[in-house]
């Protein structure tokens, strides 16, 4: 096995054997289904002049509890790091493998892939759990609203693509939190970058500026990914979008990569 | 090594304390052990300047991004765009007291809200006061006055209808007929500043049709005017003043060449009214003042962890057990965190706030708005009310990490319960999203609203208390945990 | 009755753990009272229940007579180092004993009393993060004179001192019992109380093992055994062991004898002819004392655990 296959494997193994890793997952996939299916089942066709008039993007209802959900991917993203200062099995880590670059390549991977697998289950979830309330709230297919099957088309760009968000919201979280080191810092500051533009947003009355804090943010931009109607009316395209948060995740890994290599453990 | 000799200290005279004469305990020493551990740690008070500064750089940068949207060349005066006074008045001058009466025999269009009815108003001035008198398809008949939203109540009964209004001082009372034999009063009103020549005659106005589509983050309103039309007769007014005629306003800028909009028309003692737009509140009107304090969202974020951290790092470094050796008393201990912890978090809040409302101002001007005045009751409460938001969050914040105990998650969960809920409400129809901002932490936000919006979810005092109730529980819970768990 | 730290029946159990049991001893004025026990024996939990931070079971922990939660300003009553690391590392060290004395409203000038008196002048205004172990040790103690108390409390002191730390706080625990007050300090180790500690309170499983003068149990350690030094060892413990001594080799060249004295075992070796080379009445250490009194402990422990199964 190679030396980054070997620290690969070292991860994972910490990562598996903290208990916290697991509740986090759950929460994750929890919370996602959760938030996502309280969404959807407020919603429904009463609220409009007429059902098919409704506009509703049923596909970004049912999958809107990432918004919530992507909590515990910045928890574990931060932890990974952040929780290793803090416990003080840095050394022991770099002990065991002293490249540094090495090491955070190796947490990148298994953070990436413990959250693509809750993820996948959240999403998948919540479009079933979708399903099922929409068509029970007037979404029907006689109203222009299919029921939501993952193999249709937007549908399947929006699931894939919310994974993505959350694995790439993780590895902010994961670059934001080696450049910190400290976990309070790092929550903080990812969950402030996240949440505070979308909530700010509304009390912006320009509408340039609107726009141009909803391209730029990682959150909006990035769950741009998530919508299937109306597209020619969104402020950026889902994968440019997507892109967006991924120029940000890149940016925090690679400072976090170059402090962590530069820096004293 | 020798085994020690048997101290002949052992009879020694016991030791008392030399400085005991001088020690004292209380609430006030307490405050000020834990106001000497937050001043210092220096990144605890980089964190409380930060927080001031990152809210008024974004006040800044708003002010600077936001351009005015309106037409003219003045600045519009903030709280004069919070109010429209539109629709199409005809009018007869009214010396001191007396009363008008007239029947609206048909109302069409303009919807459930449009009004048709009478109207006393100090003169044909935007935003004078005034008292309506009116019939409404859906709601129906109503007294109203002001332009906050303070109508007073209505009632059943819709066109044909008699209404009479009348005055006596600053008292406007109203009344209203099936028949003209047989009155019912309606409600009445006191109007300040009234001036004693004032105007009474006939009005129309109708609410636009307005469409609001959210979806999360963001919302868009698309207004278009709806135009009403109502018939009057038996118009009178008493005292009749001689020789006067009746007089129109109708809606200023409003399309009045176009007679299917605006205009009257007159056969005999029957009146023809057309007119569009409202009477009252502007429920779209931008909040200025809120846009200034946005930033106190994220300087909210700084002050939630210094709260986090206050409480955490003591857990944390077994710092605890000192704090609890010095003052044995758990509780008192915990609530001179939080005065602490909020007395600082509402000191950061004042400097944020003045700072931007006061800096933002002139560049607020420089394009073209009007800035929050602090003289505005409103916006005042909404500056004063920003530093007791934040004081509230932290003792809130502080209640959180004692029941948690660790920062992770203590800072997850506060910024999650005050942010959250505005998020995830911008994606939900109006109905849910309302509750959803009544009933979670995040309805404290409430009191930096200073304009009534048709979103509004919760009055600012009533949003506030709802914040405070959540901090005062989690206060009781942290209270009892902190009592009872060991250290 | 200011000077004592007295515990009575004193109980504490974690979950299926009983951390201590029915413990009862008395620190009293003048005296270092060492409060030893193996890692795990409860000795940390007893001084947290002492200072009222984990609530006992059962059983009372009263300091000066009053339960330390009922005291107003306790700093004035009991001075208490638990874990030195138990600092704000951003913080100035003078600033750390300053909202120390503010809880308790002592004048800031006692502040700089007590930084002088545990020998930090320099450091004081440094941030605790960067202190070296010892300098933490002594920023504890300091906080621990605060109040200027009649009884202190130090669990470890010397944990991790270099042997110059050592001996400072050897003679500082002196120094302090001298004064008249009274001085708990527990170790896990036996020998770092060595020439410190008066009195012992030896603790095992969170039961007491033993509460005696640290010179009785010297005395009853050391009782009846001669080291004897002979290159002809064999010939020797063949003699003494013939005259009913219990002998044991403890080297190539030596013997420990019990059950003869001194002066019998010169005449019985004279006698039978083996020269030696030295010989001298035993003096035992404290570890040894210590083994001895915890080696009965687990068997005492072993022999109630058969009879009530």
């Amino acid at each position: 096995m190679s030396g980054t296959g070997r620290a690969v494997r070292a991860e994972w193994t910490k990562l598996r054997t903290l208990p916290s890793t697991g509740w986090l997952l759950l929460a994750l996939a929890g919370l996602t289904v959760a938030v996502g299916a309280a969404v959807t089942g407020s919603v429904d066709t009463s609220h409009c002049t007429s059902p098919a008039g409704c506009q509703e993007d049923t596909v970004r209802l049912a999958l809107s509890g990432v918004r919530l959900g992507q909590v515990a991917a910045v928890v574990l993203g931060v932890l990974a790091v952040g929780g290793e200062y803090a416990a003080g099995t840095i050394a022991a880590t770099l002990a065991a493998v002293p490249r540094r670059g090495t090491v955070l390549a190796a947490k990148a991977a298994v953070v990436a892939g413990a959250v693509a697998a809750a993820g996948t289950a959240g999403v998948l979830a919540s479009l079933a759990a979708g399903r099922g309330l929409l068509t029970g709230n007037g979404f029907t297919a006689a109203n222009g609203y299919p029921p939501l099957s993952p193999l249709d088309g937007p549908t399947a760009r929006a699931a894939v693509g919310t994974v993505l968000y959350l694995v790439l919201v993780a590895l902010l979280a994961l670059g934001v939190g080696t450049a910190l080191r400290d976990q309070a810092a790092a929550i903080t500051a990812v969950l402030a970058l996240l949440w505070i533009v979308p909530v700010v947003v509304q009390f912006v009355g320009d509408e340039a500026w609107r726009d141009r804090l909803v391209k730029f943010a990682p959150m909006p931009a990035g769950l741009a990914v998530q919508a299937t109607r109306n597209l020619d009316r969104l402020p950026i395209g889902p994968w440019p979008g997507l892109g967006v948060l991924a120029v940000y995740a890149a940016a925090a890994l690679l400072a976090g990569a170059v402090l962590f290599a530069v820096r004293d453990a | 090594m020798t085994p020690a000799k048997p101290a002949g200290a052992a009879t020694a005279e016991p030791y008392r304390s030399t400085v005991q004469a001088e020690a004292r305990d209380g609430f006030g020493r307490l405050l000020i052990a834990e106001w000497t551990k937050l001043r210092t740690v220096p990144r605890w008070t980089l964190t409380l300047l930060a927080a001031v500064l990152i809210t008024v750089v974004v006040a800044l940068l708003t002010a600077a991004g936001t351009e005015s949207s309106g037409s003219g060349d003045r600045p519009v005066d903030s709280a004069r765009r919070q109010i429209i006074d539109l629709g199409h008045y005809t009018y007869l001058p009214l010396g001191g007291d007396g009363s008008v009466v007239a029947r609206v025999t048909s109302q069409q269009g303009g919807g459930g809200w449009a009004k048709a009815g009478l109207m006393i108003r100090g003169s044909a001035e935007r935003a004078t006061p005034y008292a309506a008198l009116m019939v409404t398809p859906g709601h129906g008949v109503r007294l109203q006055t002001g332009y906050k939203g303070d109508g007073a109540g209505g009632g059943a009964g819709s066109a044909p209808r008699w209404l009479k209004l009348t005055r006596a001082g600053a008292t406007v009372t109203g009344y209203e007929s099936a028949d003209g034999r047989g009155w019912r009063r309606v409600g009445s009103v006191r109007l300040k500043g009234l001036p004693p020549s004032a105007l009474a005659g006939m009005f129309v106005a109708a609410p636009d049709e307005t469409k609001v589509r959210r979806m999360f983050g963001g919302e868009s309103v698309d207004g278009q005017p709806s135009v009403t039309r109502a018939t009057f007769d038996h118009v009178s007014a008493s005292p009749a003043p001689p020789g006067a005629q009746w007089r129109d306003r109708a809606s200023p800028g409003g399309p009045a060449a176009d007679p299917s909009m605006d205009g009257r028309t007159q056969a005999g003692g029957t009146f023809t009214l057309t007119g569009s737009g409202d009477v009252g509140p502007n429920e779209f009107a931008d909040d200025t003042t809120r846009t200034t304090l946005t930033g106190v969202l994220i300087g909210q974020a700084a002050i939630v962890a210094l709260a986090v951290l206050f409480v955490t790092s003591e857990y944390r470094r077994g710092m605890l057990r000192t704090t609890f050796a010095a003052t044995p008393r758990r509780g008192r201990v915990l609530a001179a965190k939080a005065v602490v912890a909020g007395l600082a978090a509402m000191a950061a809040g004042l400097a944020a706030a003045f700072g931007a409302v006061l800096l933002a101002a002139p560049l607020q001007r420089s394009n073209g708005l009007s800035p929050p005045s602090l003289a505005d009751g409103a916006v005042l409460r909404a500056v004063l009310g920003t530093a007791a938001l934040l004081a509230v969050v932290a003792v809130f914040t502080v209640a959180v990490a004692v029941i948690v105990r660790r920062s992770a998650p203590a800072i997850t969960v506060v910024l999650m319960v005050l942010l959250l809920p505005q998020i995830v409400a911008t994606g939900l129809p109006l109905s849910a999203a309302r509750w959803l901002e009544r009933l979670t932490p995040a309805a404290g936000f409430a009191i930096q609203q200073t304009v009534v919006r048709f979103d509004r979810a919760i009055g600012p005092w009533t949003g506030f208390g709802v914040l405070c109730a959540y901090a005062a529980a989690a206060m009781a819970a942290a209270l009892w945990l902190v009592r009872k768990r060991d250290t | 009755m200011d000077a004592t730290i007295e515990v009575r029946g004193l109980r504490k159990r974690f979950g299926p753990t009983v951390a201590v049991d029915d413990l009862s001893f008395t620190a009293g004025p003048g005296r270092v009272t060492g409060f030893v026990g193996p890692n795990g024996a409860g000795k940390s939990t007893t001084m947290r229940m002492i200072m009222g931070l984990d609530r006992p079971d059962a059983g009372t922990a009263l300091v000066g007579g009053r339960p330390y939660r009922s005291l107003r300003t306790p700093l004035c009553k009991l001075g208490a180092m638990l874990d030195a690391s138990a600092v704000h590392p951003a913080r100035r060290a003078r600033d750390h004993l300053l909202w120390l004395a503010h809880a308790n409203g002592l004048p800031a000038r006692r502040v700089d009393e007590v930084i002088e008196l545990a020998g930090l002048g320099g450091a004081a205004r440094r941030r605790a993060g960067g202190f070296s172990l010892g300098m933490r040790q002594r920023l504890g103690i300091a906080a621990a004179l605060l109040g200027d108390p009649p009884a202190l409390m130090f669990d470890e002191p010397v944990n991790g001192l270099d042997p110059e730390g050592i001996a400072w706080m050897r003679g500082l625990l002196r120094s302090l019992a001298a004064e008249g007050r009274a001085v708990l300090v527990s170790s896990h180790l036996m020998g770092e109380l060595e020439g410190g500690a008066d009195h012992l309170v030896v603790i095992g499983r969170g039961r007491l093992i033993a509460d005696t003068a640290v010179q009785d149990l010297l005395e009853a350690a050391s009782a009846g055994r001669v080291e004897l030094r002979t290159a002809r060892r064999q010939e020797a413990m063949t003699a003494l062991a013939h005259a009913g001594a219990t002998v044991t080799a403890t080297g190539r060249d030596a013997v420990t004898v019990t059950g003869l004295t001194t002066e019998r075992i010169i005449t019985l070796l004279t006698g039978a002819g083996v020269a030696f080379t030295g010989i001298a009445e035993h003096r035992a250490s404290l570890e040894e004392a210590y083994m001895e009194l915890t080696k009965d402990a687990v068997e005492f422990q072993a022999v109630t655990g058969r009879e009530a199964p």
